[in-house]
């Protein structure tokens, strides 16, 4: 059997090389596509789902990105967070003070990818949906998860922009629908980013062919500016229904029309919760014309599965969120430049004025002064500088003392608030013994115990309470440990005398920050109330001089700073990083964050 | 019987009522759809969050969401299912599930198996060889394992199986010490599995350190990495080692027949892999056909076992058959191999091959072979670091009751009968072995479904457990209640479908008691 076996063996290895001598042509055929260079992959976290991003539930930066990409816009802001106007798409001016009335005029190459002219419809429509003036009712119906379901007749936009809202007239129209002048019903102090950045406005033409079935693009853009101008309630409803959901979309929609936009890229692939791509369009006449053929955004939201990605290749742009591990997992990477900078979120602490705590002067028997003078050594106590050597330098070791509360560092007005605010002369890095010497003049009887409320659980939070009870324990005080998973509920809740949380800056609008520091103010969490603040607001409002609107504020942070408001800590650091090979990566803090000059980069 | 299966049905059904409630309403009281809106800087937060409490009508009562919520669920009885939709995204829960059930089922297939089949043969050889080294190796590595945190096995296996492996590729400088000590460390396993005495250990180990390293030597050596292949004198002789090796497990190689049949189907396996070479020059293959394949190459190897005739004919079949089916993975294996350079020069490869993020490469066009290995580069990595955790699991059970199988009477009686050791193990003791087993795997294959949220989110893979997880920190409360839905009904079916299964292969039990 054994002599069997072995001759079976010799057999078949002797047919076996007699075979492969003419073996056939087997794999090698066909490979894939092998596309040109200039591509290049960014991680981004949050997977993208709106092509619409102006309704309440759409405002995302995953799909402001996506979106900023593939239309252009008449404006957008540069790594120095200043207005850029991209004048191949079209101007904006302001023609008249009062009555304020702003003139946007759409240059000739501004076309929808479709070929159809970008015009007054899409800018109307714009205004129409985002303003909210339209909406006939406030209660829409809804299914149960909250879209829009049947609003029953009525119209309902699902958007809600102040300033658009204060335009009530329908525009002045030039004959072939390149200018549109608004004009104000008062004055705005941010009219320039009034439908201007990010993008400017969704293709009429497809909203009305989708909604209200017109399909000669020239007739939807008649229909949908005759409907607005009309306050025809039934047109009106079908358009706000398609738009507050129409352009929704977590993979590649089968209706191409959702995908017309007038920018320099198009979506050509996009792969549910894994990745999306766009190509640039050959057709695009404007200015933003992309030196990359082909970026693709893939979707993971772990940090280090971003580090490691980025090492093996598969992208070549990363923003993960930042902490000490990654940042030291990425700087062992060569080949890999980190652009570690500021982020759009910063870290504040502040007190409460109306809890009968030790910051209110209730509990002195009305004494301002006693319990301004409080206050202040409370603040003086928190060792800013240590703060942020401790826990921020670590991450980025330019980081410095944020000292405004209204601008981010890097801003163009940022200096002149803060020169004008005080606050660096008041409050410096923090100094125990000046806070002790503070105290004791202020004459309280015995030690003020002060609740400090922050998020539990949060590590870096967790340290900064650790540094201040630390510093202001030693100044007199008795700093509570107050914190809690549940802790932006708690916010107003007078059940505390500081907190410790950040904000996170959208956009440089100047009034955005109204809302923290006005009497009643919505986000005016410790009950904080000064005429002269709310005066200025009411200023600030319809001010449109931009050196009088950084006046105002550096007026209303000095009476922050004097009134022992609060303070501000540090903006939190973000760690952009990219294979060296991509070149012109240029982070920045708003919307749409790194990829505000995609065109520039190269590869 | 009916009645049984009723009442077994009626009381899931009651239990997943109970569930889907109990769950409805804890997952309200513990999220928030509004946090976001109350850190907002925006002047128009209040009205924001006004309308989001009416649209998501946060001012209902939980219980009575629950009965809404139910209500669409109970439109999927009569074919109109609406499990809600993500209030985040707008987007229907059921079209969420397609996508996210899918890669989920893709991702955890070839994990189980492969954990399944190394686990249980692991479990047996170290149950045989009880109280040994061996055994004790086996015990701490599987305890060891099982207790590795799977975020952190990922991280090193992306490092060293993605980013240090594709450096390798790039520039392949051969570590010969590693190769030595990996080479030495198989030997060990080879010579404990293997068992026996004095000199026979000593010529085990040598022979499994000297094998192991001449492969690894050639593997890492040679250009292979760059430009795999099996070829067919690989094909032929590893299907001619397989059939000695399956005739010695299945019915011993003194069954003449069975044996030659087994040689048989491996000869043929060659010869089929001279003629698939052209088939798939000129057919482009999918799946379907692929299968087809896989189906003939079956039936021919249970041909050649019935041919060869004689009393035994089944086990033949059965014999020629196990070979059929590793030949013709070869086959299909060499094939891929062949696209293997191709595909790791393709510009959105780089020379990288190996993946540490996503199910595919983004924007790849290529044929079904090039998709393939586009497929295996990315599932590599996320399929080891669930066989190293799951695989553990099966050791120890199996394990665990072939020991108890060993011990019993029967088992003695069949050696006293002068049976030898290998019927006494594969015929008598394995089969009884297996039976525990058979009412775990259905619950395991089946809740694997609901995925693998740690392995999915670190390898970036868009399954069941991201879209439970992300949902749940979104404050999204529909697709957590999909999923708490489908697993809770998979768990409940995979438990009846296992008390049936049990029923079937072990006589002693009934299932309409």
């Amino acid at each position: 059997m054994k002599r069997g076996i072995l001759t079976a063996a010799a057999g078949v290895a002797a047919s076996a090389l007699l075979l492969s001598a003419c073996t056939p042509p087997g794999g090698g055929g066909n490979e894939g596509d092998g596309g040109g260079g200039g591509e290049v992959s960014v991680m981004w976290n949050q997977p993208f789902y709106s092509m619409n991003n102006n309704t309440s539930a759409t405002n995302n930066v995953t799909n402001a990105n996506v979106v900023y990409m593939m239309n252009d816009a008449f404006k957008y802001y540069d790594e120095n967070l200043e207005l850029q106007d991209n004048t191949s798409f079209g101007t904006v001016e302001q023609v008249s003070e009062d009555p304020l009335k702003v003139k946007y005029t759409y240059s000739d190459n501004a076309k929808w990818s479709d070929g159809t002219p970008v015009d007054a419809a899409d800018l109307v429509l714009a205004w129409a949906a985002r303003s909210g003036n339209f909406n006939t009712t406030e209660d829409a119906k809804r299914d149960d998860e909250g879209a829009v379901e049947d609003a029953g007749g009525d119209v309902f936009f699902d958007a809600a922009e102040p300033g658009l809202a204060l335009i009530k007239d329908f525009p002045e129209i030039s004959e072939d629908g390149k200018e549109i002048t608004f004009e104000y019903s008062k004055p705005y102090a941010d009219w320039e980013v009034n439908l201007t950045v990010g993008d400017s406005g969704m293709p009429a033409h497809i909203v009305a062919k989708n909604a209200i079935d017109t399909e000669d693009p020239e007739e939807a853009k008649k229909a949908v500016l005759d409907a607005i101008e009309s306050k025809d309630k039934g047109q009106l409803a079908k358009i706000a229904e398609f738009w507050n959901t129409g352009f929704n979309m977590t993979s590649m929609p089968e209706n191409e029309d959702l995908l017309v936009g007038s920018g320099p890229m198009k979506m050509t692939d996009f792969s549910e919760g894994q990745y999306l791509t766009l190509e640039a369009r050959d057709d695009y006449e404007g200015d933003r014309k992309p030196k990359m053929s082909k970026i693709t955004i893939r979707y993971n939201e772990d940090p280090m599965a971003a580090v490691q990605a980025l090492e093996n290749g598969e992208v070549q742009l990363i923003n993960p969120q930042s902490t000490a591990d990654v940042l030291q997992a990425v700087e062992g990477i060569d080949g890999v430049e980190n652009k570690t900078a500021d982020g759009a979120t910063y870290e504040h602490v502040d007190l409460t004025f109306d809890n009968n705590g030790p910051f209110d002067p209730a509990s002195y028997g009305g004494d301002e002064e006693k319990a301004k003078q409080v206050r202040e050594a409370f603040l003086m106590s928190i060792p800013r500088g240590k703060i942020v050597n401790d826990i921020v330098k670590p991450l980025n070791d330019q980081a410095e003392i944020r000292e405004s509360f209204t601008q981010v560092p890097g801003s163009p007005d940022y200096d002149k608030v803060v020169e004008a605010s005080g606050i660096k002369n008041t409050y410096g890095e923090g100094n125990v013994e000046e806070a002790k010497k503070m105290l004791e003049e202020a004459g309280v009887d015995e030690a003020p115990k002060v609740r400090l409320l922050y998020a539990k659980g949060n590590a870096r939070r967790e340290q900064e309470f650790q540094l201040i009870k630390e510093a202001a324990d030693q100044a007199g005080f008795e700093v509570i440990d107050n914190a809690s998973e549940t802790w932006s509920e708690e916010l107003g809740s007078g059940e505390y005398d500081a907190s410790l949380f950040g904000w996170q800056s959208t956009s440089t609008a100047v009034t955005e920050s109204d809302a923290n520091f006005r009497t009643g103010g919505q986000n005016n969490f410790g009950g904080f109330s000064n005429d002269e603040v709310d005066k200025l607001y009411d200023e600030l409002q319809t001010e449109t001089d931009p050196a009088r609107q950084a006046e105002i504020l550096g007026e209303v942070e000095k009476v922050l700073v004097d009134e022992g408001f609060g303070i501000t800590l540090f903006q939190f650091p973000e760690i952009v990083a990219h294979s060296d090979q991509l070149q012109n990566v240029k982070p920045m803090t708003v919307s749409p964050t790194m990829f505000w000059n995609f065109w520039e980069w190269e590869m | 019987m009916i009645k049984y299966l009723i009442r077994r049905f009626l009381s899931a059904a009651l239990v997943m009522l109970v569930v889907t409630f109990l769950m409805y309403v804890l997952i309200d009281l513990a999220i928030d759809p509004l946090e976001d809106l109350r850190t907002s800087t925006s002047p128009n937060a209040a009205q924001l969050m006004e309308n989001r409490i009416r649209n998501l009508q946060l001012d209902v009562p939980s219980p009575i969401r629950y009965f809404w919520w139910l209500t669409g669920v109970g439109g999927c009885l009569i074919g109109q299912c609406d499990l809600g939709s993500s209030w985040l995204t707008g987007q229907a829960v059921t079209s969420m599930l397609q996508g996210a059930i899918l890669n989920s089922v893709k991702l955890v297939f070839v994990a189980t198996f492969v954990s399944i089949i190394l686990g249980v043969t692991v479990g047996l050889v170290s149950a045989i060889r009880q109280y040994t080294g061996f055994d004790y190796a086996i015990t701490f590595i599987t305890f060891l394992l099982y207790s590795l945190p799977v975020f952190w096995v990922a991280v090193l296996l992306k490092q060293y199986g993605a980013i240090e492996f594709n450096n390798f590729l790039r520039d392949p400088e051969v570590n010969w010490l590693a190769l030595v000590v990996i080479s030495l460390i198989a030997g060990a396993f080879w010579m404990g599995a293997m068992g026996g005495s004095g000199r026979r250990r000593y010529i085990n180990l040598a022979a499994g350190t000297i094998v192991t390293f001449a492969l690894l030597a050639f593997l890492f050596g040679s250009n292979w990495l760059l430009q795999p292949g099996i070829g067919l004198i690989g094909v032929t002789v590893t299907s001619l080692a397989a059939a000695v090796l399956v005739t010695h497990l299945s019915t011993g190689l003194h069954n003449k027949r069975a044996f030659y049949a087994a040689l048989t189907t491996a000869v043929l396996g060659g010869v089929f892999y001279y003629a698939m070479q052209w088939f798939f020059y000129f057919v482009p293959a999918n799946w379907f056909i692929i299968l087809g394949l896989f189906v003939v190459a079956i039936l021919v190897g249970v041909g050649v076992g019935f041919a060869f005739g004689g009393p035994d004919k089944g086990a033949s079949a059965r014999t020629a058959a196990i070979v059929a089916i590793i030949a013709s993975l070869l086959v299909f294996v060499d094939r891929n191999m062949q696209v293997w350079s191709n595909y790791s020069n393709l510009a959105q490869i780089r020379g990288r091959p190996i993946a540490t993020i996503g199910a595919s490469s983004p924007g790849l066009q290529g044929d079904f072979w090039i998709q393939t290995v586009d497929s295996f580069t990315h599932l590599l990595l996320p399929s080891i670091a669930l066989v190293l955790i799951s695989f553990a699991t099966y050791t120890r059970y199996s394990r665990g009751s072939m020991l108890e199988v060993m011990n019993q009477d029967y088992i003695r009686t069949a050696r006293a009968k002068g049976l030898t050791e290998r019927t006494v193990i594969m015929r008598h003791a394995l089969r009884n072995a297996l039976l525990p087993l058979a009412s775990i795997v259905p619950v395991d294959i089946i809740t694997l479904i609901g995925g693998a949220v740690l392995t999915e989110t670190i390898f970036g893979w868009a399954g069941m457990g991201r879209m439970f997880v992300d949902s749940l920190g979104k404050a999204d409360i529909d697709p957590v209640m999909a999923y708490i839905l489908i697993t809770g009904i998979l768990a409940v079916v995979a438990n009846i479908v296992a008390d049936f299964v049990y029923a079937i292969l072990d006589p002693r039990i009934r299932v309409n008691a």
